[in-house]
């Protein structure tokens, strides 16, 4: 529950008498301006400040307090972030405490030439009279406040609450404030200074604790973790442990406790679209799509290819008329037919008819017969070549050779046919084979493809790793990838290298028998530079065989998941893992435990010096008059105050931790405030509504007469 | 100044009606910003030796540092820490925190030890 500002504008200001005191309660995280005798104050803001630059105008402003930090956006922030009047718990930066009250007294509503009103200021136990005199002069000079007084946040906040019968006239406030925690004994309803104790552990410390150590753990969101969710965070999530050791042992242990405990904040987070699996119903969309498509393109061909053979009869029927015509005709005809067309002879059309009609059948889907019969004019073809050289003339030899050409290439063709076909059959006798073992055991036949498809695909894939990355087997194998020569090359060109290197040093080391078997000049094509280039090119054939069997399993195996896909994505590793929603995880586990405890260990914060319960101890002890009753008294009557007292299992620990330093059988009551927060302001606003407050203020005459040592020792009275 | 920003009067007014001497006029633009003391410039300056020991003031006010035994824990898990690693000088809590510390760049070190103020300040 983070706390809420008012920093409305009052109206009502000048309703009030030049007497009616201001109260104002100066804390070290926020600061509450209000009228004395009312219960609540009337303006309450962060007690910070602002200086950012206006991006356009280049203007520097100012601004006081927690506003809506949309409106920050106009402004250049990067060189002001929020600063604080306060040194520990001592103010010391007058230019910002001033822009501070100028805020304050403003939205108070002061309206007149001055601030005619006494005015009652919190500060800290014992502030130095340097600090004490320098707010004075303040308020007297710039303000013109007629009368000032000086009082401790944590003794108005005793005394509310005395007021309302929870801590009686002799007790302990124990006060954990923003920046400072206090223990501040009372004695008939008066604070012992003498006695009291201050340790310089507040909230402030826990939030940024928590904040370096959430940034520590998570660096990829240092830019979620603003002082101001931190400190959300804090105040949601943070406990005091009744005793740390034993609360983290339950999480080092891994307990279902400590899971219970851990708390988890979700960053905003959309996953990447790449991961979105299509849905059902968007898969048969697109398939649908294609079909349509897919149907469109076979009609568009299925038009065109009737069109050609539409074209194709008609042209052989012209064809055949002009034939019939030729044969009927006389020879002396013939020129004057032809003349019409475009053709010479009659030979002419009956090659244009020979080709039409193969055209026709192949576009009607017939098989072709084979333009590379042996047509009887081959003969005739290669007349030349069995004609020896001497015989022939320059012309007729080029012939020769050309003639010799086409026949080679044509042989090479026909040879290359029938090898094919022959493969073809003998595949296909395999398959017959295959399939009669299928059907002979149905069983067993698909175990064993299953077991040689294994085999296979990782045979394949421990290639393809090895082609890349080099799998495990390099001995420095960390994900972060290594930054050696050797991790840069690839495995083959490692080996390359390994080959090289070895045949460099390996000369005349004992007897040289290379050479003695044929393997051994395998090692020249290895050491050859674009040895890893060549068997890209060819396919594997494993993997042939592979791609094989995949698909043989795919057809009569329904449960056979081909995963090329995946098998290749295997080979190369993962550089970019996709993110995922545990990635946008703040998880607060131990961290909801251990930044409160600072304030019982200080020391955990490199702070040397006692923890809030240690601090009673010292406390009592440093009480100038002694005597059991009044101890006991004293502890039976202690006072939580200051926004740190509301961490859950504060007064339990307290308690634990004041009963360990007490005598056995001590009385010890922990009472918490009212209101922890609010309680100081409230304090100061009844006590500068009695009667007898203006003798407890001293005016401007005062504060120039009787000079600084006076001022040191000018102390409230409480109890008025 | 954009409407929004002047609505929500979120600049603070240089001239305060209500002010005797208005900030402008103590703070003039250009000129040197004052030195404010810091609270140990201040303690200082106090001379707090110089004061009777038996009334209280800022400085004996103070706790004394802690009589119990100093609590050690792991710097990055926050466990019981048995161990201390003299390299980074961290203390952790077992074999996995070990692995975790050592694979840690240095500036992370650092802040871990910040932490507790146990960095190496330079200056």
């Amino acid at each position: 529950m983070p706390f809420i500002s008012k920093i409305q504008r009052q109206s009502d200001y000048s309703s009030f008498s030049s007497t009616h005191p201001i109260v104002i309660d100066n804390g070290g995280s926020y600061f509450r301006i209000g009228w004395a005798g009312e219960n609540d104050p009337r303006v309450i803001f962060r007690n910070i400040i602002q200086r950012p630059r206006h991006k356009i105008t280049g203007e520097t402003i100012t601004v006081v307090g927690d506003h809506n930090p949309a409106l920050l956006k106009y402004f250049d922030c990067t060189r002001s972030g929020p600063r604080s009047a306060f040194d520990s718990n001592v103010v010391y930066q007058f230019e910002i405490m001033e822009y501070i009250l100028d805020f304050g007294f403003d939205r108070l509503g002061a309206d007149q030439s001055q601030i005619n009103h006494p005015v009652l200021i919190t500060e800290c136990a014992c502030n130095p009279v340097q600090s004490r005199s320098k707010m004075a002069e303040l308020l007297f000079e710039s303000y013109g406040v007629p009368s000032v007084a000086f009082g401790v946040d944590a003794a108005f906040s005793y005394k509310y609450n005395q007021q309302l019968g929870i801590c009686s006239n002799d007790g302990l406030a124990i006060c954990s404030g923003f920046n400072t925690s206090h223990v501040i004994p009372f004695l008939n309803g008066e604070p012992v200074y003498d006695a009291c104790c201050r340790t310089n552990v507040g909230g402030y410390h826990v939030t940024d604790y928590l904040k370096q150590l959430l940034s520590l753990k998570y660096p990829h969101h240092m830019s979620k973790l603003t002082w101001e969710k931190v400190e959300d965070l804090k105040m949601e999530h943070c406990y005091i442990a009744p005793d740390y050791a034993a609360e983290v042992r339950l999480f080092q242990k891994g307990d279902k406790k400590a899971e219970e405990k851990t708390r988890c904040w979700q960053l905003p987070w959309t996953p990447s679209p790449m991961e979105e699996v299509p849905s059902e119903e968007e898969i048969a969309r697109k398939a649908a799509l294609k079909e349509k498509q897919g149907q469109r393109l076979r009609e568009m061909a299925e038009a065109k290819r009737s069109n050609r053979i539409n074209d194709l009869e008609n042209e052989i029927r012209d064809l055949e008329m002009l034939l019939q015509r030729l044969r009927h005709a006389t020879e002396n005809d013939i020129p004057l037919i032809l003349a019409k067309t475009v053709y010479i002879s009659k030979h002419d059309v009956e090659s244009a008819l020979a080709k039409a009609t193969q055209s026709l059948r192949k576009a009607k889907g017939e098989p072709v017969e084979s333009v590379e019969k042996m047509d009887p004019s081959s003969t005739e073809k290669y007349n030349l070549i069995n004609v020896p050289d001497e015989m022939l003339t320059p012309e007729q030899l080029k012939q020769k050779r050309k003639q010799l050409f086409i026949k080679s290439t044509s042989e090479a063709r026909q040879l290359k046919k029938q090898k094919q076909i022959e493969e073809e059959l003998e595949r296909e006798r395999q398959r017959k084979l295959e399939e009669e073992r299928r059907l002979e055991n149905p069983e067993r036949y698909l175990e064993e493809l299953r077991a040689k498809h294994r085999d296979l695909s990782e045979k394949v894939e421990q290639r393809k790793k090895l082609k890349t990355n080099g799998g495990q087997t390099n001995g420095n194998h960390n994900a972060s990838g290594g930054v050696g020569r050797g991790e840069r090359l690839n495995p083959s060109q490692r080996e390359r290298m390994r080959l090289l290197t070895t045949a460099a040093f390996d000369r005349g080391k004992g007897e040289d028998t290379f050479g003695a078997k044929d393997e051994d000049w395998q090692l020249y094509k290895l050491m050859s530079k674009d040895n890893d280039d060549d068997d890209d090119d060819k396919p594997d054939p494993d993997e042939a065989e592979l791609a094989r069997i995949s698909s043989r399993l795919q057809e009569i195996d329904p449960t056979f998941i081909f995963k090329s896909e995946s098998g290749s994505s295997s080979a190369e590793p993962p550089r970019f893992r996709p993110l995922t929603k545990e990635d946008f995880q703040i998880i607060l586990g131990v961290e909801r435990f251990r930044c409160p405890e600072i304030l019982f260990n200080p020391n955990l914060i490199g702070i040397d010096q006692a923890g809030l319960d240690e601090m009673a101890g010292i406390s009592i002890r440093r009480l100038p008059l002694k005597g059991q009753g009044l101890e006991e008294k004293i502890t039976s009557s202690i006072l939580l105050i200051g926004g740190s007292c509301l961490f859950p299992g504060m007064s339990e620990r307290l308690e634990a931790g004041i009963r360990m330093i007490r005598p056995c059988g001590t009385p010890i009551k922990i009472y918490k405030a009212s209101d922890p927060i609010l309680d100081a302001w409230r304090g100061a606003s009844t006590y500068a509504a009695a009667m007898q407050f203006p003798q407890q203020t001293f005016s401007r005459m005062d504060y120039y007469e009787k000079g600084e040592d006076w001022l040191q020792s000018y102390q409230l009275r409480y109890t008025i | 100044m954009e409407p929004e920003v002047v609505e929500a009067e979120l600049v603070l007014p240089t001239h305060m009606k209500f002010k005797k001497i208005q900030m402008y006029e103590k703070y003039p633009k250009g000129q040197a910003r004052v030195r404010w003391k810091h609270l140990k410039q201040i303690i200082q300056a106090e001379n707090y030796q110089n004061y009777p020991p038996d009334v209280p003031n800022y400085v004996n006010i103070e706790s004394p540092p802690s009589m119990r035994p100093c609590k050690r824990i792991c710097d990055v898990t926050g466990y019981e820490a048995p161990y201390f690693d003299p390299r980074t000088k961290l203390r952790y809590a077992n074999a996995e925190v070990f692995k975790v510390i050592r694979s840690l760049p240095n500036d992370y070190v650092q802040r871990y030890l910040a932490l507790r103020n146990a960095a190496v300040v330079l200056r």
